[in-house]
């Protein structure tokens, strides 16, 4: 039999080990670098596949699933993770019936992320459940077949951890056979497991059944000892020297690479488990002097190798990102080449680089697209903002480039729905300055509800901006309950945010606006800005970049030119506006034909009437 | 035998599109292919990079370690200088010139490099290379958007790994059905105006 190969990215290649172990219900949340995994599940018929309203909810849908013994997988990327995290920390305690893999998707230097945080932490050291942690596109699809028999082996919910370099490699694949009929599903109650409760249990001897629930889950820590140490993801490698290169995930990768460089072989202990083989671990080790060892991002294995050498009495010098690792950041070849030339100077391979640059570079910061409905709006909320000494807490979407320049508009940036409650914080404080909050709907759908009905409910005095384009545009467009189309491409009703906002008290002020008409938007701005309580603005037009995929646009296009006889050189429109076709040459501003999408916003930009 | 490609751009110039042609290329003559590439929030007129990397054994790393990409392909002047350093000192660099300002520089707050100064910053590098205006080439025969396509014809004369012929051929079998003749154009174009600009190898 002649094995299918295709060419196919990290994502897909984890789609695929799923698919192709029988999953049924595939439910996540949008968010580099994990959405394609989710999406790549629309090739397989007989799967559900979902955008669910957060991650939460997309793994409370996959456990449900579990528990009548089919298989599930909920994907997120770590900051979704946290999301998830209170839900995580009681299925780890009753455990799973079909197989469920969650897929954690790390962003070491936080390349698309608000931070680069590691949740081999919440996962493992936190929830105690069991990690996968792949080096490749191959290992990854791999590990999520291994996953799901082990998961129904252990009852327990396995973690798969890939970065981002693993999920937007791009790798040639072996195909299998994806299963035509699922499982049938079956729900068996088990009140003693599923109804996670202070109760006190009288098969136990009238122990809290927290505490009961807690020691099955300890217990299944030994079993999980014994697995990593026969896992096909843990293995050694014999080389020149005493010093041990221990490479985990993609640090095995980047390893690799550096022995290719220098041509040279070291002793190397691939890890791909948590918990961690032991044996095989004390084993490598008693036989260097010296261990390093290369994770992505955090110190964890490295803290747990150090902690079970110190129980076996092995005396190695053990090293990481703890300190001798940069211990922030991505790791990458030269990481790896630059830590090796530290412990010994004859490896280096510095003579084959460039000489440096001779000039500095502009930095170029993400901003608006050319055509995108929020510029106008940001431009004209940025106005009211300055005219009332107003503040305003932002949140995450592509609103969010506000914050960069040349606006600088939102003062804070943390996570999904936080902008509103923020807000309402620095209302409560007496500062006696108007707040403002921005924020989009996907978001809104998200968790951003909650801040908004805690605002409307206590009475706080604030303008809240709602960005609704009906996607969630900065991940790549994916649908949320507020969209026409499902994932799946099928009608359904959307569900209206003004409608939503409107149904939280009697009188609500709710005004909807079209962001391109900026005379419009700040009219309503400044009529919320005199209200008493919350007020709401819900800016509505369809993304340009996904209007024009469909060969319609959200505006009339009208050709725009600037006459130089009119302009003054104010630079308010680039200033304090920004289209990237506005481009300033000896200080006169001209617009780039090749750039400009004519949505013709910078006309109304402009007062002195220079562009037309 | 391995070729290591970096190509540096801004978001929305289809840098991914063109590395999924290099790629498609490089399988079809048997080659293992592994590469990355940043997306995600960078889209949105920020810095995008694919890595490809094309060996006869296994591969490990899905980026290009620094200073050993056999090509960097600048579909933005300042990106490919700022990726610079991933170029290994026998490699060549195939440059798009059509600079696109950033925020900063249109604020008069950062200095983008005139033309010379980057004909003068890449000089300096000591490697050979080839500057064509692929955008401005890509919009003449239509469409702006196609300069990545420019630059693979172009990429076919700057390298002898690409066979014109084959390359063109997966192009033909890439690109949208409906836009094949303007793609083939471009290609055709990117491949004459790389013939004219090369700089003979130091």
């Amino acid at each position: 039999m002649v094995t299918e190969k295709r060419f196919m990215m990290g994502n897909e290649a984890i789609a695929r080990g799923a698919a192709e172990s029988g999953v049924k219900v595939v439910a996540g949340y949008p968010g580099t670098p994990a959405s394609e995994i989710v999406t790549s599940h629309l090739d397989f018929p007989g799967i559900h596949v979902e955008w669910s309203a957060n991650e939460k909810v997309a793994l409370e849908i996959a456990l449900g699933a579990s528990l009548t013994g089919v298989r599930a997988l909920a994907v997120m990327k770590h900051n979704g993770t946290n999301a998830a995290t209170d839900f995580l920390m009681h299925l780890n305690y009753t455990g799973v019936r079909g197989g469920l893999v969650l897929v954690s998707a790390d962003d070491p230097g936080g390349n698309s992320s608000q931070n680069e945080e590691d949740t081999r932490i919440p996962t493992h050291l936190y929830a105690h459940l069991p990690v996968l942690d792949p080096f490749s596109p191959a290992e990854a699809k791999q590990m999520m077949q291994a996953a799901y028999e082990l998961s129904e082996q252990t009852e327990l919910c396995y973690v798969l951890r890939p970065v981002a370099r693993v999920c937007h490699a791009r790798a040639t694949i072996e195909l299998g056979e994806v299963p035509k009929a699922g499982r049938q599903p079956e729900f068996v109650d088990d009140r003693s497991r599923f109804i996670m409760s202070a109760v006190v249990e009288k098969t136990a001897g009238g122990q809290m059944r927290p505490v009961v629930r807690h020691h099955w889950l300890n217990e299944k820590g030994q079993q999980l000892l014994a697995l990593a140490e026969e896992s096909p993801f843990n293995w050694v490698e014999e080389g020149e020297g005493k010093t041990g290169l221990i490479g985990c995930g993609i640090g095995y990768a980047y390893v690799k690479e550096a022995e290719q460089m220098l041509d040279r072989q070291f002793p190397v202990l691939k890890l791909g488990t948590l918990p961690l083989p032991r044996r095989k671990l004390v084993e490598f080790a008693r036989r260097m002097e010296c261990l390093v060892v290369y994770e992505e991002t955090e110190p964890v294995v490295e803290r747990m190798i150090k902690e079970i050498l110190f129980e076996e009495g092995v005396q190695v010098q053990v090293l990481g990102r703890s300190s001798f690792l940069p211990g922030e950041g991505e790791l990458s070849p030269a990481v790896v080449l630059d830590s090796l030339s530290k412990l010994d100077p004859n490896l280096s391979t510095a003579d084959q680089r460039l000489p440096p640059l001779a000039i500095p570079l502009p930095l170029r910061t993400r901003t608006q697209c050319v055509g995108c409905a929020y510029r106008g709006l940001l431009h004209v909320l940025q106005g009211v903002v300055r005219k009332t000494k107003g503040i305003v807490a932002g949140d995450i979407g592509c609103h969010d480039m506000g914050s960069f320049p040349p606006l600088e508009l939102q003062s804070t940036i943390y996570c999904m729905g936080s902008s509103i409650p923020m807000a309402t914080g620095l209302a409560y404080s007496g500062l006696g300055r108007p707040v403002f909050a921005i924020m989009g709907d996907s978001t809104f759908f998200h968790n951003g509800m909650l801040g908004l009905i805690n605002a409307v409910y206590q009475g706080v005095k604030m303008v809240v901006i709602i960005c609704d384009n009906a996607t969630t545009a900065m991940t790549g467009f994916q649908p949320h309950p507020g969209s026409p189309l499902n994932l799946r491409g099928e009608r359904v009703q959307p569900i209206s945010v003004e409608k939503v906002v409107r149904a939280l008290q009697e009188g609500a002020s709710v005004q909807t606006v079209d962001p391109y008409q900026i005379g419009e938007v700040k009219e309503a701005l400044e009529k919320a800005v005199a209200e008493p309580g919350v007020s709401v603005i819900i800016a509505a037009a369809p993304c340009y970049l996904l209007s024009r995929r469909e060969e319609v646009t959200p505006f009339e296009r009208r050709p725009v030119r600037v006459d130089e006889e009119k302009c003054t050189g104010c630079l308010v429109c680039v200033n304090d506006f920004g289209c990237p076709a506005l481009q300033v040459q000896d200080g006169v501003v001209t617009i780039d034909q090749i750039t400009c999408v004519q949505c013709g916003v910078c006309v109304e930009v402009c007062s002195g009437g220079a562009i037309s | 035998m391995k070729v290591d490609l970096v190509i540096a751009g801004v978001g929305g110039q289809g840098n991914l599109f063109a590395s999924e042609v290099i790629s498609r290329y490089a399988l079809g003559r048997g080659y293992n292919v592994l590469g990355t590439e940043t997306i995600g929030a960078a889209q949105r007129g920020g810095s995008v990079v694919s890595h490809i990397r094309i060996s006869e054994g296994p591969i490990y790393s899905p980026l290009v370690p620094s200073g050993q990409a056999d090509l960097l392909l600048g579909l933005e002047p300042v990106e490919m200088l700022r990726h610079s350093g991933r170029l290994s000192p026998q490699g060549r660099y195939l440059l798009n010139m059509y600079k696109i300002p950033t925020v900063m520089s249109n604020m008069g707050l950062d200095h983008y490099p005139t033309e010379g100064e980057i004909e003068r910053a890449l000089a300096s590098l000591g490697v050979s290379g080839c500057i064509i205006p692929a955008t401005q080439r890509a919009y003449e025969i239509g469409n702006a958007v196609l300069a990545n396509v420019v630059m693979l014809g172009a990429l076919c004369a700057v390298s002898s790994f690409f066979d014109r012929q084959a390359m063109r051929e997966t192009l033909a079998t890439t690109a949208p059905r409906k836009v094949l003749e303007l793609n083939l154009t471009a290609f055709d174009e990117g491949f004459a105006l790389a013939c004219r600009n090369l700089q003979p190898s130091s």
